[in-house]
């Protein structure tokens, strides 16, 4: 669970606010299955508070979350004012990354109708499923996350049968049926991506936990609910080849002359070269995404 | 509660569907798993009881439940043939106590999850709830007995059920369960003390591995290698077969498969003789051609000029 719904989310450690929920209720002990309890409450508590994806929300309602709270995170608001008109917020669950990506995703194809991109997308889609199919993957067992994924890009084109409205993307993306099929579609691509280059992935992964590659996809990306670090973020990016800017709110302060922002893109590795991350203007992101520390959200420019 | 009408629309229902047809595909000798016909999301199964251990020869039976939120919630597993490792009729905890157990993950399945119940059957239960420490004495009366016939659980379509499943196990199954051929009982212990650490999550975490391969195949060369190879006799069979899934994580994990890289190993060796064969050849036929071509544009030139 992460606490986003706090005013003063930032002030503890992601981990020591990320409490993993394992949905084990068949093969847990009594004790495990009180605990399973409580989670499926603190979940539904949840999801009455927040959808999946939430309305698209002018950025003054950051502003208001923090009224009473830390001066320097207003000041940063209003620095992100200057840039970002709307924020649109999902439910921290876990998959709060991997949802906002999707809406994000979903949400410029419908606005851009971009073909040219949702045909590059299905090629490193398909390019993904030899990945998970050479690594040994048995195709019953993500198949339906690729083609519940690869109908969503599909109907967000328009001018065919099945073509939906941004409504009907708002209301499938709060569609558990869908939402969940479609994170663990992310969660899949990410886990490959991580997996065929695990060398590359592997010091990261070092840094973050004690975890060998292989551990970590099985612990920190395939299972559900589990956050998203820039790890998963670089993976999915390079995955799918989609740029994604992150744009960080937290209390530290660059000193002296005012305050600023600060934002990594994340760019796709091109012909199989590191994601060659950085603040190069080669590319620019069409997603962006809010960091709070524990929860991402999703930003609109202006 | 279970008879509830299932939706075709649910994704749950075509990934059981596409699981069964799996099963079906790529059956195995150790464990054979079909849904009831009214209901995909309850299932009848029956495991063999792991070669080279108190178990072996025995057909134990039991029952799956699938949540509707499958594959995001993980099967629930309960025994129904008494076998002194796991109480019947109460649901089965795979994971050991005071071990932190790892997630489900929909890369996991039902096969994923019957290969690390069996790979589970020797290993010390540790006082986990719904496991019992018979002995072995008794263990192997049980699975004596555990052939004799199938258990009466259910419905009259899921008995029907349970009954074909057993006929089918028994053809397949060792003929007999060779209670006096205990060779090595001093060394089971040390083997099941170090077996301990392997949990459900460790074997089921099969998303490498050979999932697609019909897995009977791979586990008879390993089984074979192993009978050639007497050094490895604290290695059973079954444990071998189980590391095919384990991944190489942890201690027991990676002495489980050593016996396997062996076994590729007299393979690897030929094949890499024949590609480099192969590949001077190759060379060779290049480098003529190329040879030719040019000496050939040489003379080409040289008439030309």
């Amino acid at each position: 669970m992460q606490n986003k719904d706090g005013p003063q989310a930032d002030g503890e450690l992601e981990a020591a606010t990320s409490n993993p929920t394992p949905d084990f209720d068949d093969w847990a002990k009594f004790g495990d299955d009180d605990i399973m309890q409580q989670q499926t409450a603190i979940r539904a508590e949840e999801a009455e508070k927040a959808p999946f994806v939430g309305d698209k929300e002018p950025l003054s309602s950051l502003a208001a979350e923090y009224q009473s709270g830390s001066p320097i995170l207003l000041e940063k608001i209003k620095v992100l004012g200057e840039k970002y008109a709307a924020i649109r917020r999902t439910r921290g669950d876990g998959n709060c990354f991997f949802r906002s990506f999707m809406f994000s995703y979903l949400e410029h194809i419908l606005e851009s109708q971009d073909r040219a991109e949702v045909d590059r997308a299905k090629s490193n889609v398909e390019q993904c499923r030899k990945t998970l199919q050479s690594l040994g993957y048995a195709d019953f067992t993500f198949e339906d996350f690729f083609a519940l994924f690869l109908e969503q890009l599909e109907s967000v084109l328009q001018g065919n049968g099945t073509s939906i409205s941004q409504e009907e993307l708002l209301l499938r993306s709060r569609d558990q049926s869908i939402s969940d099929y479609v994170v663990m579609f992310f969660r899949f691509v990410t886990s490959g991506e991580i997996r065929k280059r695990s060398e590359f992935f592997e010091p990261f992964i070092m840094g973050l936990t004690n975890a060998t590659v292989e551990q970590f996809c099985k612990s920190s990306v395939e299972p559900m609910g589990e956050e998203s670090d820039h790890v998963h973020i670089t993976a999915l990016s390079d995955a799918l080849g989609v740029p994604i800017r992150v744009v960080y709110l937290d209390r530290s302060s660059c000193d002296s002359a005012g305050v600023s922002v600060n934002h990594h893109d994340f760019i796709p590795a091109v012909g199989g070269l590191p994601n060659a991350s950085g603040s190069t203007e080669t590319v620019s992101p069409f997603i962006t995404l809010l960091y709070r520390p524990g929860h991402y959200d999703i930003l609109y420019s202006k | 509660m279970a008879e509830d009408k299932y939706n075709l629309k649910n994704p749950a229902v075509k990934r059981i569907l596409q699981e069964v047809k799996e099963m079906q595909s790529n059956p195995s000798d150790d464990f054979m798993s079909l849904p009831l016909e009214e209901n995909i999301f309850e299932w009848q199964f029956a495991i063999r009881g792991p070669g080279e251990t108190e178990f072996e020869g025995g057909i134990y039976h039991g029952r799956i439940q699938l949540p509707s939120e499958y594959p995001f919630k993980p099967p629930s597993f309960m025994l129904l043939t008494p076998n002194g490792r796991f109480e019947t009729q109460t649901k089965i905890c795979l994971s050991i106590s005071n071990h932190h157990p790892e997630h489900w993950q929909p890369s996991w399945s039902v096969r994923t999850a019957l290969v690390a119940l069996i790979a589970f059957m020797p290993t010390n239960p540790n006082g986990a709830l719904g496991s019992l420490d018979y002995k072995k004495e008794e263990r192997r009366t049980l699975a004596i007995k555990s052939r004799e016939a199938p258990p009466k659980f259910g419905t009259p379509e899921r008995q029907k059920l349970i009954d074909e499943i057993h006929e089918c196990m028994l053809s397949k199954a060792p003929p007999v369960p060779q209670v006096n051929s205990s060779q090595a009982p001093e060394e089971q212990p040390t083997n099941i003390d170090g077996e301990a650490q392997v949990n459900l999550q460790n074997a089921g975490a099969i998303p490498t591995g050979e999932v697609q391969n019909p897995p009977v195949a791979v586990g008879d060369r390993i089984v074979e290698e192993v009978h050639e190879v007497p050094v490895n006799t604290d290695t059973s069979p079954a444990n071998v077969r189980a590391s095919r899934e384990v991944p190489s994580s942890g201690l027991a994990d990676q002495l489980l498969q050593k016996p396997e890289n062996r076994a590729h190993k007299a393979a690897d060796d030929r094949l890499f003789t024949l590609a480099a064969v192969g590949l001077t050849i190759a060379i060779v036929v290049l480098l003529l051609k190329k040879f030719l071509k040019s000496s050939g544009h040489g003379a080409l030139f040289m008439d030309g000029s």
